[in-house]
């Protein structure tokens, strides 16, 4: 099934093991080169936690869970704290083509629920497919020459 | 149809890692050979709280684009430290720099003083013409076969460049072909 970040944002985190609710989703963190979801990042800032994909059973329409509590960690490494801080949230993000020109403002992403990877980009009133994206971090994404406007 | 800038322009861009998305420093200013017929590298300032001079270049071969928006390297170890840089990037000759040049045809007619230099927008950094102030006052913008002799005082441009002054980069952007056409340039 298809979703989306925007959808998803502060939908409730639960554990599979336990039923108990441990929080809400902040919002993703992807890895632009497999176009996939790798983390949900939960809470933000100091006390943020990171639950890798993996660890889900299952990210559904109403809650998101989660195997047990023991998947959710402290962020471990220098990207995993920018996520923490919400330096790296794709939504938001300028979109820069590889030619180095702006395309517009990254509105949406969508992802296939089951898989967690990553379908379209929307910026703006266009559909980018996702396999144009090269890369993303705290300043922008970065998508492939095709998606250049023609001059 | 071909998409331009001024080098001006570029000064103050982003340098972003097409990989990471991050920016990495930012223009500090080009260096330019007029023997190439481009940027042969830029120098850079750090970027966020620690602005000020950066030590590293970037090489002209490690540029992956030069936009209207950012300069576009493929990772952060495109960024080089002056000791492992080409000695023209690391250490660029001062008398190279053509601005305030006259321009002068192979007929010896001066169409004015070199005051910018035009790029390739997406390119990793051909220049493709100048702007100048004009010898009979104004601006206006010339395109530039891909070599020419330089002396650093003058620079001399084939006859037919006269009949291609622009008044603007979008004049330019159009004349660039037909300029490269008509002088059997690729």
């Amino acid at each position: 099934m298809s979703e989306s970040f925007q959808r998803s944002a502060g939908r409730k985190v639960m554990s599979r093991s336990s039923a108990k609710e441990l929080g809400a989703v902040s919002h993703l963190l992807v890895d632009a080169q497999q176009r996939q979801i790798a983390a949900v990042v939960i809470g933000r800032g100091k006390k943020a936690q990171l639950v890798e994909w993996a660890q889900l059973s299952g990210f559904g329409p109403d809650a998101v869970m989660v195997v047990d509590e023991g998947a959710l960690q402290p962020p471990a490494d220098d990207r995993e704290r920018a996520a923490a801080e919400g330096r790296l949230e794709l939504v938001g993000k300028r979109a820069l083509s590889e030619r180095g020109n702006e395309l517009g403002k990254l509105d949406d992403v969508t992802f296939d629920a089951d898989t967690g990877a990553l379908e379209d980009l929307l910026i703006g009133d266009r559909r980018v497919h996702a396999g144009s994206l090269l890369g993303s971090g705290s300043y922008a994404a970065v998508l492939d020459e095709s998606q250049e406007p023609s001059p | 149809m071909r998409l331009l800038m001024t080098a001006s322009q570029i000064r103050g861009l982003p340098v972003v890692t097409v990989q990471g998305g991050e920016d990495v420093a930012e223009v500090r200013d080009v260096i330019y050979s007029p023997e190439a017929g481009r940027l042969v590298g830029v120098t850079l300032n750090k970027r966020g709280f620690l602005a000020g001079r950066s030590r590293e270049v970037l090489p002209a071969e490690a540029i992956h684009a030069v936009g209207q928006h950012a300069v576009m390297v493929l990772d952060e170890s495109s960024l080089a430290a002056p000791e492992d840089a080409p000695d023209d990037v690391a250490h660029p000759a001062m008398e190279r720099n053509v601005l305030g040049d006259d321009v002068l045809t192979e007929g010896g007619a001066s169409l004015g003083k070199v005051a910018d230099l035009v790029l390739l927008v997406g390119s990793s950094g051909e220049v493709v013409g100048y702007q100048i102030d004009k010898a009979g006052g104004g601006r206006g913008y010339i395109p530039l076969p891909a070599q020419l002799s330089v002396s650093g005082v003058a620079l001399v441009v084939p006859n037919i460049t006269e009949e291609f002054v622009q008044d603007d980069l979008v004049g330019l952007g159009a004349a660039v072909d037909e300029f490269r056409a008509r002088l059997g340039l690729p």
